[in-house]
């Protein structure tokens, strides 16, 4: 903790013990000893702010803030106060107090410099731009140092940056800045490197990129030193921008020639070399040809530079560089688009990309390099390209299974490649189902063999030859997929939990079997391996999608929770890192990287997982701990739930998942592409739409059963929950509209790659029918509102209309729970065949039941005062009648067919168990298929992961539904 | 072949490839946007023509000039699986040295698990010698000691005399570093 400096003043020594309990987390003995303190020195205001933090931090967040205010509004000076509050404002995530504290400082010490400077960032920390300008400035005329300057400039840039209004910025803050820093040009008081890049900043920002150039190639450009090759970098923005493509193309030229390995230079080398072309651009008739030298403006000029790289490569011993080879192809298809015949002067791709193969083909990015020049052969040509680079493959003499062997790793990596590139070129997809059998039968022997080479290997290392392991698994799923095999998929477990335990990092082995493990259901074995990854930080939201998206629809409520936990805390810790370094930015001067951080704070806040996550841990944890008495309105409450509030920003939500995380060889129109990712971002907003519509209107039910105390008064607003009936038809109609939206999208029934994004809920959620039946129960309260305004006498209409919505969904449960039956592995012609559909099923009923429930809870909240009064009335007149009102029998009747229901499905859950328990996966056969006794051994082990996991999900579920059983005796009514 | 450019926080996203290696840690957020706010230069990723991430590296300028301690640090180096064997590590490490140079720095130095022979073996080849031995300097998750490092060090051309490389006799403790 900060504020230890001045050891001079007997308050820190008195203060000290307190800052070492609240450094070492003992919050307790931090608030004693401040109480303590404060006895004998009652004005020590720092004490009570540690106080309130020790507080804070101990869950008091009221009192703390109370304690807090009671110093802050004496406008401390000293640094103990001001320092311990900005920790604890900062800590209660109320950035903007910190600045109230540092202005009153400063207007009590005004020519302090520290106080000044905390008051820039404060206004730093929440955005405040025009004020940073303003302190920027007034601590510049204190203490005359540049810093002090450009931070006033800077915040003119986030002004214009953040400005909604783009002509304003171009007009009014972009120009100011520009000003403030000629003067200093002028004045010749530029000193830093970073004032120079701000200059450069606010010029391109104003599209003057001739001035921009101007001062990169001036004497200012020569303080650009610290980064490399700054000055070229910045010149070749400006070119590209001001379209000066004989400069581009000198400049490309020449820092190709000092890296010939630099790719970006071949595409700008090339891009300039066809505009040049185009505009039949001459040199001129005396001088030098541009301000970068030498210009090549016809394709004659390109073809001998090329060659030129190529035999300087190719004089080299040893080291060869990949990149004039590869930019030799680049050019022949850049050619070929533009259909000039120079095309064939550099030779037949084919024979070219052989060749490239012979010098690289030992490198694993071998297959990387050519794919992207795949599309340079023709369909016919790929035959012979396989068997011609297979001719470069030094393989050993094929053995008794006929499969050749490669002897030592190099050549291992070279058949690896080759295979590699038959998938990419569409060769294994055509084999039929016997030959990709033999594929695999060889990718197999290929694998084993080559772990021989890795016997060294520390079990950090890759093996040599996972590689085969994971492409063989790759045409196991091809199979599973055509055929529907269950086998293959067994097969493929078996072989990928084989690979992974001589390969135990392999990341790759790891994500694949855990997408097998989720399309299977079971997510048991899906914790482990993912725990394995060691997955951190930002890596929740861009992996961690794979586990959010099936813990809880698989029932492993726990593991669900935990899932969301994850995410949710790197998230929720965003907001305040960010701004720290937002701010350590404005000190070193790393001007570029403030608009670049606060763009990457937006990116994160605005993360489609993180409001997935959000939406769904609320969801979850009112399925899990809302019972449907007082405690969903706590729960509500305290998730500071409000229904009439949308806190997610459609409009500008960000994927930011990694959906080519897992390796893929397939060919191009197999791949993944732009229209997958549209479509499964289209599909998981639609998805998203329901579930936050659906937790909106479940707070709208509890506000509804529990309405504010005060009821008859103006305020409605109690702790965030309110709920006018307004909300409610308003969410309804949304809810509805959403509804028919996804059906028309599942409808097109959207596929994507087997390894690429996995497919929402949406689809199993409405052909199980919860989303209706969610949808009918939640419109009852509407009705049940009307109701209890009319009164019983006056509704008979409303009354059967009523019934009638209880009639119909009770029989909308009962075709969910038909919807759940069915063996969840089910056991034909010794085969196991998995279901995991039917644990989906399940865990929608449990969901639908806990949401019905709630609803029931508040009609007959509404019923019960009611049918009292019916009975008082009935009383006084002593009437004889016994007809009950139409909507109370049939409550009555729909809260017994809920029992029933609930009854029907714990049977059925408990049946499951014990088949599944009694179940002997070992004992069967995998038919049709010789599997060595490993191989037998890995593949059972899949399949008891998945029994296991089976079992667990029906425990969940069904203690779940059993804990929601057990408070339906509170309907009565 | 590779495009080297400047780290910047979009690449977080993308580094899956890189970072789910064993050895490659991933770090919080702050720690990321502490090096690009504060040595941004020393941040250089490299991208290939298909546009994925093959390797970055990650450094820093720390040190007193006067006691001829101010260097380059490497703090975080590594490469993708499939763009190892290319001497991409070499040209990011050579960058760095540069601008190490240029900022007038007496050496470079780095941290490394001494059983990650693989790695120390590579910088062995690039000029690394072992300075020190760091006892438990790596820790495990749950904050248990794991492992020793090796610091390396390569002089620079300011430290004419390689007095910056000559070896301690002794293995230090983590708490006297600097």
């Amino acid at each position: 903790m900060a504020a230890r400096g001045h050891v001079q003043d007997p308050n820190d020594r008195r203060l000290r013990p307190i800052y070492d309990y609240l450094d070492n987390g003992n919050n307790k003995m931090a608030i004693q000893q401040a109480d303590k303190l404060l006895k004998k020195h009652k004005d020590l205001h720092c004490a009570k702010v540690l106080k309130a933090i020790g507080l804070q931090r101990t869950g008091k967040q009221d009192e703390a803030f109370t304690l807090a205010q009671e110093v802050a509004v004496l406008e401390p000076t000293d640094d103990n106060s001001l320092q311990a509050l900005t920790i604890l404002y900062r800590e209660m995530h109320r950035p903007e107090l910190v600045s109230k504290l540092y202005e009153a400082a400063v207007r009590k010490v005004p020519a302090s410099e520290e106080y000044h400077s905390h008051l820039f960032m404060a206004y730093a920390r929440v955005g405040e731009y025009k004020k940073m300008q303003q302190a920027g400035m007034a601590l510049y005329k204190i203490i005359p140092k540049n810093p002090y300057y450009f931070w006033s400039v800077m915040s003119l840039v986030m002004q214009a940056i953040s400005a909604r209004d783009e002509k304003l910025s171009q007009t009014m803050f972009l120009p100011l800045a520009e000003r403030m820093v000629e003067k200093m040009v002028k004045e010749e008081k530029i000193e830093a490197e970073a004032e120079v890049q701000l200059y450069f900043m606010i010029l391109e920002r104003l599209g003057k990129y001739v001035e921009a150039l101007e001062v990169v190639q001036g004497p200012l450009g020569e303080k650009l030193t610290s980064e490399l090759q700054s000055r070229e970098n910045k010149c070749m923005m400006m070119y590209r921008r001001l379209e000066r493509w004989a400069e581009c193309n000198a400049l490309s030229c020449k820092l190709l020639l000092k890296n010939p390995d630099d790719w970006q230079f071949y595409l700008l080398y090339f891009d300039s070399l066809f505009h040049l072309i185009d505009q039949s651009w001459t040199p001129p008739h005396e001088g030098a040809h541009s301000a970068e030298g030498e210009v090549h403006a016809s394709i004659s000029q390109a073809l001998s530079f090329m060659e030129d790289r190529i035999a300087t490569e190719e004089a080299k011993e040893s080291k060869h560089l990949r990149g004039p080879y590869l930019a030799r192809l680049e050019l022949i298809r850049r050619l070929r688009e533009r259909c000039c015949p120079e095309a064939q002067q550099l030779g037949e791709p084919l024979e070219l990309m052989f060749q490239f193969f012979v010098k690289f083909g030992d490198k694993p990015c071998c297959i990387t390099d050519l794919t992207i020049f795949l599309d340079l052969l023709a369909p016919d040509q790929y035959v012979q390209f396989i068997n011609r680079l297979m001719e470069a493959v030094p393989l050993c003499a094929p053995g008794e299974d006929g499969v050749a062997l490669p002897g030592d790793t190099r050549a291992l990596q070279r058949h690896l490649c080759v295979t590699q590139l038959s998938r990419s070129l569409g060769q294994q997809h055509a084999l039929n189902t016997e030959g990709k059998l033999s594929l695999i039968k060889q990718l197999k022997a290929h694998y084993r063999h080559g772990l021989q080479f890795g016997k060294s290997c520390l079990k950090t290392e890759l093996q040599f030859s996972d590689m085969y392991c994971l492409m063989a698994a790759h045409v196991f799923i091809d199979l599973w997929l055509e055929t529907g095999d269950q086998n293959m998929l067994w097969q493929c477990l078996g072989l990928l939990e084989e690979g992974l335990s001589h390969s135990s990092s392999n990341a790759q082995f790891k994500l694949l079997l855990l997408l097998l493990y989720c399309r299977l259901g079971a997510f048991e074995p899906v914790v482990d391996l993912y725990s394995s990854l060691d997955a951190k930080h930002v890596q929740h939201d861009t992996i961690g999608y794979l586990l959010t998206r099936y813990a809880e629809s698989l029932g492993q409520f726990a593991a669900a929770s935990q899932s969301c936990n994850f995410s949710l805390r790197f998230f929720h810790s965003n907001q305040k890192d960010t701004s720290e370094y937002i701010i350590q930015a404005y000190k070193y001067g790393a001007f570029e990287k403030i608009p670049e951080f606060i763009a990457f704070r937006n990116r994160l806040n605005h993360s489609l997982h993180f409001a997935q996550v959000r939406t769904e841990r609320m969801l979850l944890d009112l399925f899990l701990e809302a019972d449907i008495s007082s405690s969903l309105e706590e729960s509500v409450k305290s998730m500071s739930l409000c229904p009439e509030e949308d806190d997610i920003p459609w409009d500008s939500l960000r994927d930011n998942r990694d959906l080519t995380v897992l390796v893929s060889w397939d060919p191009k129109d197999r791949q993944l592409n732009e229209e997958h990712k549209q479509r499964s971002l289209e599909e998981d907003t639609l998805w998203l739409r329901l579930r936050s519509l659906t937790l909106r209107l479940i707070g709208c039910v509890s506000a509804l059963a529990h309405p504010p105390a005060s009821r008859n008064s103006e305020k409605t607003t109690e702790n965030g929950v309110t709920a006018k009936p307004s909300s409610l038809q308003s969410l309804l109609s949304q809810l509805e509209n959403t509804l028919n939206q996804a059906t028309q999208f599942t409808e097109k029934q959207p596929q994507y790659p087997f390894v690429g994004p996995v497919a929402s809920r949406l689809a199993q959620a409405l052909s199980s029918g919860c989303c209706q039946c969610q949808l009918s129960s939640l419109q009852i309260p509407l009705h049940l509102q009307e109701l209890e305004a009319t009164g019983l006498d006056e509704s008979a209409e409303l009354q059967t209309q009523i019934s009638n919505l209880f009639k119909s969904l009770a029989v909308q449960l009962q075709d969910m729970l038909e919807k759940c039956k069915g063996d969840l592995l089910e056991v034909k012609d010794s085969q196991s065949k998995p279901q995991p559909f039917l644990l989906e099923n399940h865990v929608y009923l449990v969901e639908t039941v806990c949401i019905v429930l709630w609803v029931s809870n508040y009609c007959g909240s509404v019923l019960r005062p009611l049918k009292s009064s019916l009975q008082k009335k009935k009383k006084k007149k002593k009437e004889a009648s016994t007809v009950t009102p139409p909507v109370l029998s049939a409550y009555q009747e729909f809260s017994s067919s809920l029992q029933s229901l609930l009854n029907q499905a714990l049977e059925h859950i408990k049946s499951q168990e014990i088949s599944l328990t009694a179940l002997k996966l070992g004992a069967l056969s995998l038919e049709g298929q010789t599997l060595s006794e490993a191989e037998a051994t890995f593949t059972k082990m899949a399949m008891e992961k998945v029994q296991s996991s089976y079992l667990r999900s029906l425990q969940e579920i069904g203690e779940l539904l059993k804990k929601r059983a057990d408070t339906l005796k509170s309907l009565k009514i | 072949m590779t495009t080297l450019r400047a780290f910047t926080c979009d690449d977080l996203f993308k580094f899956n490839n890189i970072n789910l290696d064993p050895l490659t840690e991933t770090y919080g957020i702050p720690f990321y946007l502490q090096y690009l706010a504060h040595w941004p230069e020393y941040f250089i990723v490299s991208e290939a023509p298909g546009g994925e991430l093959m390797g970055y590296i990650m450094g820093k300028a720390e040190g007193s000039v006067a006691r001829e301690e101010w260097h380059g640090h490497v703090t975080a180096l590594s490469v993708a699986p499939e763009f190892r064997r290319l001497g991409l590590a070499a040209k990011l490490m050579e960058m760095l040295e540069e601008i190490s140079e240029r900022k007038g720095g007496f050496f470079v130095d780095l941290f490394v698990r001494v059983s990650n022979q693989v790695a120390v073996n590579m910088y062995k080849q690039l000029g690394y010698s072992v300075y020190r031995t760091v006892i438990e300097y790596y820790s495990a998750n749950n904050g248990e000691p794991d492992e020793d490092a090796y610091d390396m060090r390569k002089a620079l051309s300011r430290d004419t005399e390689k007095k910056s490389i000559i070896p301690l006799p002794h293995p230090v403790r983590p708490e006297d570093i600097e």
